[in-house]
Order: structure tokens, then sequence, then C-alpha cells
């Protein structure tokens, strides 16, 4: 696609495009960095300045803070512990849920179909699911934080588009071949699927990273609390102006510099897997050089 | 991280799981047997959740002789955490309630909490100080818990101190002198560089009855505090003509420009920016709001912090008297469900505990910590230590703060002020607060829940509010905020004031 | 050069029935043969089966809670019966009709603004020649979703504020208007969808993205070959392949139809907006924060979930009839 001849329309389309999306990608950009700027800011410049990338006056202070008890750092470890074990469980069992869901001699699929639907749809609710987990003896424990939501529908349907958009002629020929449906889905439709998985791990991956109700719920050991529990209980303060009836007088509203620190420190991490997942995007599959 | 045992339940789970939705009920803590470990649930305010095995929490486990299980949960998701703890079979013996929320009065009248109305005077630290508070904090005159004491008096006017100097005025005493302020920090240039200034600083309020400034303005023109008592009988506050004279005047500050002109939409989290960028220069909201102030123009100055903030108490109204507006002097309790505290020696148990970190000693590891580690007494009052060890107990401190109730009265040392300027505040403060007490305008109503308010109060409650602020931003006349008033009332408000004023009846 | 496959028009994608490609004879088995067939497909199901019975369906039961006065303390047993109470409220409250126009409103910008946006923003990003460049804009403009919307609404009042906000200061020196964006109704939805944008675009990209990942380049190159230029390719080759996943993705959204978000509402409300502002979300939260009103949001919830599921099933017919793709 390089080498061939760029027309003077092609040079104008380019250049309105690049413009277009890096004008999209500053605006995306500056809140962000004012946030880090933030929080290295000091309060006073926090209340003072309205808008700024550079602190006048830099200071370490609250990153000192919360990495001076050992709480804060316990639970990023924890956090990551539980994505990268969650995301392995949950892609997985998304995957091998949808690949034969995508296959169209699968006996049952369409009642199949419409039951995830319809759990995509409807929910029974807070409660009910609490004494699931809990009387599946799953409280307190991680996998509280990981098997409640291991498959979604919606990233399940998704999933089966893209399986379905892969050639059947692939699967028959394997068929034909006689090779076992369990060979054909490892050895030839996942390498195929490559970008598919990386977006959904990604997907699994930020949704368990930022699932705040999951530990609210079923994790009362505060030693086991993750991150968001920590950048909830920051940056949520709570807003007396709306406050029905009077707020507690003792609670005093986490200093603003701690909310930014906090917000950095949760996001950077999780934000930093998406760079690492662009290759898959990067070019298409050779499909015809996998069919030989 | 992950057990085996949990590994093998999470993925091995067959078809026998399905069943287990269904059974709620059953083993856990629902026995007569003495209690052995007390669990507690609380609110978590404070940024990180204290260590169990913590000094504090080893020393107050120590002080009441028993083990002590706390579950810490976020403030800011608190009723959701209540709300599927209730469902469940797991529940602590203590349960803090941030408040009269429907869960906690339709589960205390249904018989979910213990009714602790003729068994705290046994317990002579549980007994309550004010009983006006107890009466306030009673659910129709029943208590179902211990409620947790706070300040009574905290309405403030946080005025810049320079700038009063320098635009030649004296402290604020009546509503006719703060207009006069807000006027003159408007247009006499008291920052002295010819920046633009204003006045008073509004930010945007969605609650009504919550000691927000517009209430407070309400209050000191003789507005009755949510409820107006007449005769015996009651009606809303807002249905009365000083509701509507006292929004005249406020109209009339915003009108003539002496305020933020974003009143109706500053973030109120933003309110104390314009105070220190030197944009505005008076702040009615809740004293603590003077201290933080001070503490921020000291951040940024720390010698010459001393003459930028000052503070006063509830104004009088244009014609001299004073009508000062208190909080409900509790937030929240603590109280006792009756499905895991099943029988009179068990919830004697929980009693004795609760009794014992209400004495002296008691509220003193609770809203101080431990002397000699986080604090040392000089003059009778606290002075942190700072030390790592400290710094863990203090942190630990603000946490515990919200299992401990002082009803008795505040028994723990207040901490020592940081310089001059904060002593000077702090005295006037202290001395504000108990002179303005004698002038409190109580809610009568504040013991009795409607029904109706609770199905439909926070709806209602923003018909006020809306109506309340189109009028001062001139969408509304005088008539049209008569009229959305009385929209309240047809839209289900009449059955809430039947239903109080029974209630009152009753009561009374 | 194999071609495997022709673009997707031509191509049976996302069927089950629709008989575009002529069914071969060897198809019609009989269902038992089906099913012996590939006993490891049947494995492999049993996991996600058992998960949606443990974890969605036995759950379940918890809807009839928006047919009672549901109290945690008496549970479920306990909790007095209301029948449809709580509908009857819900649908003859004085605000109903407004809060469905102002949620109807919102959703169908929803579907014509924000859910187009991702797929306009990766097809251009499709069309950037240095990858650097790329993955450069990729990772900006997908950091807002990881912000909450507590702290994009924070910067949404800095920078839109009454007279001093940088955007009103530029709007009102462009246009000589004073604007005040936080309170006018006029400018609520304007607001929400710019936020909404700002937001979701970058992440709502990668989808998108991952299906042209997916496109086998060799098509590129036959269309290459053919003559076509870099909008005919895009015409021919880039949109159909991406066809199916938008399909895909504009019926599973029309299922959450009516749900708007109460966060991101909810913090932009003012006094002065609510008139436009109130939508069932921020509604259920009114209600339920005095009200403990557990049973009372279960029902809004499940009319909302009704709504979706007509919706969907609606919009999954309409795919099945018009296109190659659907659900079922």
């Amino acid at each position: 696609m390089s080498s061939r001849f760029v027309s003077r329309q092609d040079k104008v389309f380019d250049l309105v495009n690049i413009l277009v999306l890096l004008g999209f990608a500053t605006l995306t950009i500056l809140p962000f960095l004012y946030v880090l700027a933030a929080s290295f800011a000091t309060e006073v410049e926090i209340a003072s300045r309205p808008f700024f990338l550079w602190p006048n006056d830099p200071t370490l202070e609250t990153y000192r803070y919360i990495f001076s008890t050992d709480t804060f750092i316990r639970s990023l470890l924890v956090t990551i512990c539980v994505t990268v074990v969650g995301t392995a469980v949950q892609i997985t069992m998304t995957l091998l849920m949808a690949y034969p869901l995508a296959d169209p001699n699968l006996v049952g699929r369409g009642l199949i179909m419409r039951l995830i639907l319809f759990a995509m749809l409807f929910s029974g609710g807070m409660i009910p699911m609490f004494l699931v987990v809990k009387g599946l003896g799953l409280l307190d424990s991680y996998w509280a934080l990981i098997l409640p939501l291991a498959i979604n529908p919606f990233n399940l349907i998704v999933i089966r588009t893209f399986f379905q958009q892969l050639p059947g002629e692939l699967r028959e020929a394997a068929e034909i071949d006689g090779a076992h449906e369990f060979t054909t889905f490892w050895r030839i439709m996942l390498p195929l699927s490559k970008p598919v998985i990386a977006t959904f791990s990604l997907f699994y991956a930020v949704a368990i990273w930022n699932d705040f109700m999951s530990p609210l719920l079923y994790i009362s050991d505060s030693s086991k609390w993750t991150l968001q529990m920590f950048v909830r209980q920051v940056t949520i303060s709570t807003d007396p102006s709306t406050t029905i009836g009077n707020l507690d007088p003792n609670y005093i509203p986490p200093a603003e510099g701690l909310k930014f620190a906090v917000i950095v420190i949760a996001t950077l991490p999780i934000m930093c897997i998406y760079p690492f997942l662009q290759k898959h995007f990067a070019k298409g599959v050779m499909i015809g050089s996998v069919k030989g | 991280m992950f057990s085996r045992r949990t590994l093998l339940a999470g993925t091995a789970l067959g078809a026998g799981a399905l069943g287990l939705s269904a059974c709620g009920g059953g083993s856990g803590s629902g026995s007569g047997e003495p209690l052995t470990t007390l669990k507690i649930m609380a609110p978590l305010l404070s940024e990180t959740a204290p260590d169990p095995e913590g000094q504090l929490h080893k020393a107050i486990e120590e002080f009441v002789g028993m083990p002590l299980e706390i579950t810490w949960v976020p403030n800011s998701s608190y009723g959701d955490r209540v709300t599927v703890t209730m469902a469940s079979d797991n529940i602590p013996h203590i349960m803090v309630q941030t408040g009269k929320t429907a869960e906690f009065v339709q589960t205390a009248t249904a018989g979910g909490y213990w009714d602790l109305t003729d068994i705290l005077a046994e317990y002579p630290n549980l007994t309550p100080e004010n009983p006006d508070v107890a009466h306030g904090a009673s659910i129709n005159g029943k208590t179902y818990g211990v409620f947790r004491l706070r300040d009574a008096m905290r309405a403030s006017v946080i005025l810049r101190k320079d700038w009063l100097a320098k635009v030649g005025l004296d402290e604020p005493v009546t509503t006719t002198d703060l207009e006069e302020i807000a006027r003159a920090f408007t247009e006499e240039d008291p920052a002295g560089d010819g920046s633009t200034t204003y006045g008073l600083i509004l930010p945007s309020w969605g609650g009504y009855g919550n000691n927000g400034p517009y209430d407070l303005w309400e209050t000191w023109h003789g507005t009755a505090n949510v409820w107006k008592e007449e005769g015996g009988t009651l009606s809303p506050a807002f249905l009365a003509p000083e509701f509507i004279e006292a929004n005249i005047s406020m109209k009339a500050i915003i009108d003539a420009g002496h305020t933020n002109a974003d009143y109706a939409t500053m973030d109120a989290a933003t309110w104390n920016d314009p105070f220190v960028k030197g944009q505005g220069g008076i702040i009615a909201d809740v004293s603590s709001r003077g201290k933080q102030l001070l503490s921020l123009f000291k951040e940024a100055d720390p010698e010459g912090y001393g003459d930028k903030v000052t503070m006063v108490g509830n104004l009088k109204s244009p014609d001299g008297t004073l009508w000062a507006l208190p909080t409900p002097g509790y937030a929240g309790y603590l109280a006792i469900p009756k499905s895991s505290v099943q029988t009179e020696e068990q919830l004697a148990t929980v009693l004795g505990v609760m009794d014992k970190l209400s004495s002296e000693e008691g509220q003193r590891l609770l809203n101080n910590g431990i002397e000699g580690v986080n604090y040392e007494v000089e003059d009778g009052m606290s002075v942190p230590i700072e030390s790592e060890e400290g710094s863990l107990v203090s942190s630990d401190v603000s946490a515990f703060a919200q299992i401990g109730t002082q009803s008795n009265g505040y028994l723990g040392l207040s901490s020592k002020p940081a310089g001059e300027a904060e002593a000077a505040m702090e005295e006037k403060r202290q001395a504000t607060a108990d002179s303005d007490l004698d002038s409190a305008v109580f809610n009568p109503g504040a013991a009795y829940v409607s029904d109706a308010y609770t199905q439909n109060g926070a709806i209602l409650d923003q018909i006020v509010v809306d109506a309340r602020l189109k009028f001062l931003a001139g969408q509304l006349d005088e008539a049209g905020l008569t009229s959305e008033l009385q929209r309240w009332t047809d839209s289900g408000g009449q059955q809430v004031i039947d239903e109080m004023n029974e209630l009152y009846q009753a009561g009374a | 050069m194999t071609m495997t496959t022709t673009p997707a028009p031509d191509v049976p994608v996302g069927l089950d029935e629709a008989p575009v490609v002529p069914p071969k004879p060897a198809r019609r088995r009989s269902l038992l043969k089906r099913l012996r067939r590939a006993p490891a497909l049947y494995l492999m199901l049993l996991p996600g089966l058992a998960y949606f019975a443990i974890f969605k369906y036995a759950p379940m039961y918890g809807i009839t809670i928006a047919f009672q006065n549901y109290l945690p303390f008496l549970g479920m047993g306990g909790s007095p019966w209301v029948g449809f109470d709580h509908f009857v409220r819900l649908f003859s409250g004085p605000d109903f009709g407004r809060l469905l126009s102002n949620t109807l409103i919102l959703a169908f910008l929803n579907i014509v603004i924000a859910f187009p946006a991702p797929i306009i923003v990766a097809l251009m990003l499709n069309e950037l020649r240095k990858q650097m460049l790329k993955k450069f804009i990729q990772t900006a403009i997908y950091i807002p979703h990881f912000l909450s919307w507590a702290i994009v609404s924070g910067l949404t009042y800095l920078l839109f504020a009454l007279d001093i906000g940088p955007i009103t200061v530029l709007f009102n020196d462009v246009f000589g208007t004073r604007v005040n964006f936080l309170a006018d109704p006029d400018w609520f939805r304007p607001l929400i969808m710019a936020q909404t944008l700002w937001k979701g675009t970058g992440w709502g990209t990668i989808i998108y993205l991952a299906a042209l990942a997916g496109v086998d380049k060799n098509l590129y190159e036959a269309a290459e070959l053919d003559g076509a230029g870099r909008f005919q390719q895009m015409r021919h080759v880039t949109i159909p392949a991406i066809t199916p996943t938008v399909i895909i993705m504009l019926i599973l959204n029309i299922g959450n139809f009516l749900d708007t978000g109460f966060e991101q509402i909810y913090m932009l409300t003012n006094s002065l907006n609510r008139e436009v502002a109130d939508v069932f979300d921020t509604y259920v939260y009114f209600m339920g924060i005095t009200n403990g009103a557990y049973s009372y949001s279960t029902a809004i919830g499940l009319f909302k979930s009704v709504v979706g599921l007509v919706l969907i099933l609606g919009a999954n017919w309409l795919a099945k009839r018009f296109t190659q793709s659907s659900l079922f």
C-alpha cells in the first residue's frame, strides 16, 4: 500500500485526517496531563489556578504520603494479581463458549443465544447475587471478584460474531481431515483471532481493574481491598450540598492533591496495557497463509 | 492468594450449586451462646482502613476485654453494603446507621433492631446528656440506637479579615451588615489591586434543610427550621411568608451582583477556591470551613496568614432578633440487630462494651488515640506526636471515631490549635457556639418520620430547592414561587403534613 | 494469491438460517448425527452454561422483588407482596411523561451521535499510514475512558464555568454572547453528548480496530490490483468487513436503549436545567435515596429491561431481514 502512487486528493485527505485526529487526541490528553500536573501540585496551587500543565511548585508530598503505608502497595499488588488471573479465566471461559456457538450446526444454538441475550438484559439484582456468592463460600475470597463476572454476555456475543466471520471452509477442511474439534479451535481458530483475544482480554482486564461493586459487596477484610476501593474512598467525596439530611461533621474531604495522585497511580498501570496490545491491531491477519 | 478450596468451589461448581442461592437462612450468628467476639460494621471516612493488628485496634480490644471484628465500608457506598448485609445471615452485632434512612426506619419499626428506649438508662455512659437531641434522634419517640453526638452549633460566616480592614467595616452582626459588606467587597476594591471581586460566594446547593447557605439566610430572617409549629400544629417552614421575604432579600444581593455569577452551578467541592484566589470574600457555612481556609492561607504564607480569615456565628435579623440555625446535634446511630444479638444477656454484653467505649477513657481511645504514642496532653488539650508509629495510630483514630457515640457528652480531648490565629479562631468559635445555642431554632418535627415523606421526600424536597433557585435566578416571580411551592402540597406534600401532625400530636 | 473469502456481502457472516450460500446436501444431517459430530463442542459449552446457570439464572428470582415491598431484613419470604403497585406508581406519576421524553431524547442522541463516532474514528485511524502516529493517537484518545465521571464532571465545570471557564471565554469572544452553559437547559444535551463523545469514542474504536485487523490483507492487494483507489478500497473492503460487527454492536446497544447513565447526568444536573435532565436513572436514585426503594428501583429496572428486550428483538428481526448479520 505504501509504494503506490499517491494522488493529490489523497494527500489532502491524509492531511485533514491527521489534523482532525491529532486535534481530538490533544483534547483527550490535555485533561489527563492536568490531573498528572495537579498530583504534583500543592493544595493552594490547585485551589488558585484553574488549569495548568506544569506545577509552579512541584511537590512529591502526596506520593510520599500514599507510599508511606503498605496498605496502598498491598492493594496495588492484589489488584494486579486478581486482574491477571481473572482476565485469563474470563477470556478462556468466554472463548470456550463463543466458539461452539459460532458453529452453524450446533444443536440448540438458537435457544442458548436467546438465553444469553435474556441474561444480558435482565438481572436478579444485587441481593440474590450476594446470596449466591455467599452460598458458594466465596465471600472474602478473590474468586468473588472474578467468577461472578466470568462471562460478559455482551463480549460473548461480539466474540461469537468474530468467530462467525472466519471462513467456515477452514473449519470444514479441518473436519474433513479428521482433526478433533478442539484441535481446530486451538490450532486454527485461535491464532486467527489474536486481535479479538487481545481486545477482549483488554476489556476484561479493565473491567476487573475498575470493578468497585464486587470488592465492596464481597470483601469484608480490608487487607484484601483492591485499588478501586481506595480510589473511590478518596475521589468520591461526600458533597454536603446534596446530602439529604446533614453530613457527618467528622467527615473531612480528602485533599485535592491526594485525589489526583490516587487517580494517576490507579490508572497508569492499566493504561499501559494497551500499547502492548497494539501490535495485534497493527496489521491484518493473513488468512490465506494459514490455509496454505 | 487463591486457596485450593475456593479454587475448587469456583471452577468445579456443578449442578449442585444451582440451588444454593435459595438457602439464605440458617447457620451463623444466630444462637443464644454468650458472645465471644464483637462484630461491628461501620462506614470508613478516612483514606485507609485500620489494620486489625494495628496498635489502636489492639488497645481498644484490650480496653473492652473482647476481640473486635470490624467491617469497614467505604462511606460513599455504605447503604448498598448495609442492604446486602441485612439480607444475609451474617449480620454484625453493632451496625452503624448513618441517619434516619428508610432502610433503618423500616427495619427498626418492623422489629429488626432492639428497642432501647427503656434500657439505656441502666447504662450511665449511654444516658443522653441532652434530652432534646435524644428526642430529635428518636424515631417517633422510640430509641432504636445510641446516637452519635455532634456539635449543635456550627453555622458561621467566614470573611476575609484583611478585606474588612481595607473597606473599613466591622465584622457583621446583622444580615443588613452582611449585605453592606457584600456590597463593599464588590465595589470598593477590597483586594487593593483593582481586580474584580465580589462579596458572597454561593455554590450550587441541591439540598433543602441541610444547613446550606440559603437555609441559613432563611433562618436568620425568622423562617422556622424545616417545620413550623404554631398552636400545636406543624406546617412546612417554606410555606410561611418569612421564607419568601428572606429569599427576596437574598435575590436583591444576587441581582446587585454582590455574589458570584455562577451561584446556580458552582461545584460545592470548589467552594474554597474563590476565597483563596481572592475573588470572593464571604462564605456562609459551617465553622470548620473557617479552619480549613485558615490552613490554606497558612500553606501559602506561613508568616502573614493570621490576618486573612475571620469568622462570626449566626447573624441577627434586620430588626436585631437572633434566630440561630442548629444542626440536628447528632449524626447517625449505633444500632443492635435482633437477628445477631438474640438474647437479653447478649444485648447486655453489647451495651456493656458500648458503655465502656463511652466512658472518658473509651472516648479518648476512639477520638484521640493512645496517649504517649500519637498524642500527648498539654493544657488539657491533645498535641499530636510526630512519628511513624504516631501517624499510623492517628490515621486509625479518624476511622474509629465513627464507632464512638459520646451521647453522654464529649469527654475526649480537643486538639490544641497549631498557632495563635488558630487559637483565636477556635476561642471565638467556642464562644459564639455557646451564645448562639440559646437562640437556636430547633426543628419541632425532628423526631417524627412520616411514611409519605419516606416514600417521596427526596422528590418533594427537590421542588423546594428548584423553586427557590429559579426565583433567585429570576426565572420565577413571587407569584410563580408561591405556586411552585403550592405544587409541593399538591404532589403528596399534604399527606406528609397530615401524617406529621398526627405523629406530632401523639408524641407531644 | 489465494482468495479464500470474497468481501462480506457475499460471505455468510453471522448467519444462522439465512441461505445465502446454497446449502450443501451434507449439511442436512439428522439431529443425532449433528449431536454426535462434535462432542468436543458441547464439552466446550459446559463451563459457560454452568456460569450462566449459577451466576445469571439462579439469582433471577430477584426480579420478583419488583412486585413486593422488599425489606432486606424481612427477606423475600417475609416482605409483603404488592402486585403491580410500583409500576402503577411509575406510570401514573406526575413526572412520567417528562422522564420518558428526556430519556428517549438522550437515548436517541446516543444512538445517532455517540454510536457512530467510534466507527468513524476507527476508519480514520485505519487510513493513517504512519504507524507511530497511529499508535500515539490511539493511546491518547483512549485515556479518558479511565477517568471516572466524577473527574470528567469536575473538568466540565472547570472548562465551562460561567464567565471564567476557558471554553466559555472563547465561545463568548467568538460569538459575542454570554452563555451560561452549565445552567442553560438548551445546552444540557449538547454538554452531555460532548462528555460522552470525549470519554467514550476512543475506547469504542478498539472493537472496530480489532475487526479491521481481522480483514484479510489479500483483499486489499486484490482490490489494488483491480485498480481500486483508496476510497473504493474503503468502500468495498474495509466497510463491508466491519459491517457485521457494527450491526451486532448496534443491536446490543439498542438493548440498553433506556440506560442513559446515572452518574454523568446526575453530576451535570442543577435546579435550572433539571426539567431536561431528569431521566429514569436519576429518578430511581432520588426515589431510592430516602425511600430505600429497593423494590421500586427493581421495578423501573425491569421496565427498562422489558423495553430493551422488545427493541432488541425488533432490531434483530430487522437486521436478519435486511442484512446478513443477526443474533439468532
